[in-house]
């Protein structure tokens, strides 16, 4: 089942999601990017309803790039956080979207951020932040292991252990993941933890 | 984005959260509760005019939320209202109807008529078929003379010599059974309604604290908030509470406040 | 469960002799998950006048929102401050607009009025005022709240015993209750300042 968490990191922010598109008992795929770029800067990672992840996260996208066309200049992280939560607040008294989201960024003046964004529209900024049943999982270990002013391989080492954890003791465990990072020479994506690769259908 | 900005509502309910609050409670969060007036109120005709009464507890489900609240509204100056039933919708109800009074007075010139009020509260309650939940006794004098009402939630009148409303209309409502009668005299009908309100104290456990009184004669009115305490805090250590230990605090900010600037009128500037 | 008890919530406000104080807890929680412990349920409308705002996260952020606009439009028409009185006025009549569609959210008003008159209330979430002389509580720990303020509070504190009256009221109380609690913050406004402090709390 859908697992996706982020932390800072010093003068970075990772997140992390797992890549399968389920439906039922249903794999569909195992190679699905559930991160977005919102931006040059920014990395949209959300959970939930398909349909509904996409058509959202995508709106934000091209709203935000709109945003950057019409002004010349592009939101900054918390902005963006806000932008995202009016429309989904908007939205929650119209016709609900159900996705959870966790926004990171990295800005010139305050430096990395991740935002966390539930369905309701509640907002927060945190240091660690999760999503989905890995959540019970991740963010034990976050707990555990985080602190402030990680290096980069610290924080790949502490996503490891939560991947491994999901993966260990989550019944229904996703078994791939995407990790994407954001710092202050842009969003990238970093690297997969994949168990399971898609085997290409073989040619007629 | 066409997105009209949040400008202020020009009055009447807005439903753009029911959607919404449907969704959540499907998936298993249950509705609030409201605060309510769990009341006794009564009001009855005596020899000069109205006396109406209230108890003064507010509850949340089994929860005094308010110890000495105030359930007797203010319709006209010669028109009270006592309210039972869920507080936002009493007191709503009442302040607005009580603004229409006003400005028709001020569009008339004459004093406002009880049964002007009735139909005013009745023709809103009516409207929303019970949904806002308000239990009234209406009562003034004008210049058709003293008049007592009582007003369903689903917009029901009854015109009344005397009346009870709320939970603890059954128990204040046996005392006037058993000793009103026409034509009493101020000191006691005074005396009737605090004894209805105090059975309904008493028996009642929606109902509690003290007691309001407003006497309305023509001409004149008599407002007596907490005319009767017949439960006072038994409890209280004059001295106080002291702490042993003082509180752990992880950091203290301090905002020191500026002066406001008084702008005075008419400066140089000004021709 | 309640709507109420989604994300679990503590607040309460005390009079004392020309000053008052506000507090509430510091936990975000998602039902018995906790997503942050440094959330802030009560804000700042002017110098001297707070909301608190308990209940569902989401539409204290979003009533926050509205507020905070209503009241910006109010300082540019009438070139001052609001009064406590009237803006629990504005409060509960924007609440009632939403009679048959609540936002879920209960507010707590403390401020200083006229002659530095300190005047705290509450309402209900459909804007019923209840206004007190000594002490108003809501969310998740009110029923403890109402109890500790009842054997605790005494009438014309000063400000540092106010702090320590409030702050003990609203300790022991999230105590006894999972939902609130992980520490708190206390505002204790006099004429002349505004003391802002985080307080240490148990951590379970």
């Amino acid at each position: 089942m859908e697992c996706v968490f982020g932390l800072v990191g010093n003068d970075f922010a990772i997140v992390v999601a797992d890549t399968s598109a389920v439906h039922s008992i249903l794999v569909h795929k195992s190679n699905e990017d559930k991160i977005m770029f919102l931006d040059s800067h920014k990395l949209i990672a959300a959970s939930g309803e398909p349909g509904d992840r996409v058509q959202f996260t995508e709106y934000i996208q091209k709203n935000v790039a709109l945003y950057q066309f019409r002004n010349g200049i592009p939101l900054t992280t918390s902005a963006a956080a806000n932008f995202t939560r009016g429309e989904l607040a908007t939205a929650l008294r119209k016709n609900p979207y159900s996705v959870n989201i966790l926004l990171a960024g990295y800005d010139k003046e305050t430096g990395p951020s991740l935002y966390y964004i539930d369905y309701l529209a509640t907002l927060h900024k945190l240091e660690k932040g999760a999503f989905g049943y890995g959540s019970y999982f991740s963010l034990s270990m976050m707990d555990r292991h985080y602190h402030s002013g990680m290096s980069v391989e610290e924080a790949i080492d502490l996503v490891d252990k939560c991947i491994n954890e999901i993966r260990s003791r989550l019944v229904v465990a996703p078994p791939n993941f995407i990790i994407k990072i954001v710092d202050k020479d842009g969003a990238r994506e970093y690297a997969w933890r994949q168990s399971v690769a898609d085997t290409p259908a073989p040619s007629a | 984005m066409t997105k009209s900005l949040d400008v202020p509502p020009k009055g009447g309910f807005s439903f753009d959260l029911c959607r919404r609050n449907d969704m959540l409670e499907k998936k298993g969060l249950k509705a609030p509760t409201y605060l309510k007036t769990g009341t006794t109120i009564v009001g009855l005709v005596f020899k000069d005019g109205i006396i109406l009464g209230a108890d003064t507890r507010a509850t949340e489900g089994p929860i005094v939320a308010d110890k000495n609240c105030e359930k007797i509204h203010y319709m006209a100056p010669n028109i009270y209202c006592c309210g039972a039933g869920t507080a936002a919708d009493t007191e709503a109800v009442t302040d607005m109807v009580s603004s229409q009074l006003q400005l028709h007075r001020y569009h008339t010139g004459r004093e406002s008529r009880v049964v002007t009020a009735l139909t005013l509260l009745k023709r809103h309650l009516f409207n929303y078929q019970g949904h806002v939940s308000a239990a009234l006794v209406l009562g003034g004098v004008d210049i058709t003379g003293p008049h007592l009402h009582t007003i369903y939630p689903h917009g029901s009148t009854d015109t009344l010599p005397f009346a009870t409303m709320g939970s603890g209309s059954l128990a204040a409502m046996s005392v006037f059974e058993s000793k009103y009668q026409e034509n009493l005299t101020r000191e006691q009908g005074v005396k009737l309604v605090v004894e209805a309100i105090c059975a309904g104290i008493f028996n009642d456990l929606g109902s509690g604290s003290n007691v309001d009184v407003c006497v309305i004669t023509k001409g004149n009115k008599e407002y007596l908030r907490n005319h009767l305490t017949p439960n006072p805090r038994t409890f209280v250590n004059p001295k106080g509470f002291t702490f042993s230990k003082k509180t752990e605090v992880l950091s203290t900010k301090i905002i020191p406040l500026k002066e406001k600037v008084e702008v005075i009128e008419g400066d140089a500037m000004e021709e | 469960m309640s709507i109420f008890e989604y994300n679990g919530s503590a607040l309460v406000a005390m009079v004392g002799k020309n000053c008052f104080a506000i507090a509430s807890d510091r936990r975000l929680g998602v039902q018995l998950q906790t997503i942050a412990t440094d959330f802030k349920r009560i804000s700042k409308i002017h110098d001297k006048l707070f909301i608190g705002l308990s209940g569902l996260a989401t539409d204290a952020q979003t009533l926050y929102q509205r507020l905070v606009f209503r009241h910006k439009l109010y300082q540019l028409r009438e070139e001052r401050d609001m009064k406590p009185e009237t803006f629990a006025s504005l409060v509960s009549a924007i609440l009632y607009e939403k009679r048959f569609g609540p936002y879920f959210t209960q507010p707590v008003i403390a401020g200083l009025g006229d002659d530095d008159k300190p005047f705290i209330c509450t309402m209900d979430a459909i804007g019923a005022k209840e206004l007190a002389k000594d002490f108003v509580v809501a969310g998740t720990a009110s029923e403890s709240l109402y109890g500790a303020c009842e054997a605790m509070f005494k009438p014309d504190m000063e400000a540092e015993e106010l702090f320590e009256t409030i702050s003990q009221a609203l300790l022991s109380s999230v105590d006894r209750d999972c939902l609130s609690g992980w520490g708190g913050h206390v505002y204790v406004v006099t004429p002349t300042e505004v003391k802002e402090r985080i307080l240490k709390g148990r951590m379970d």
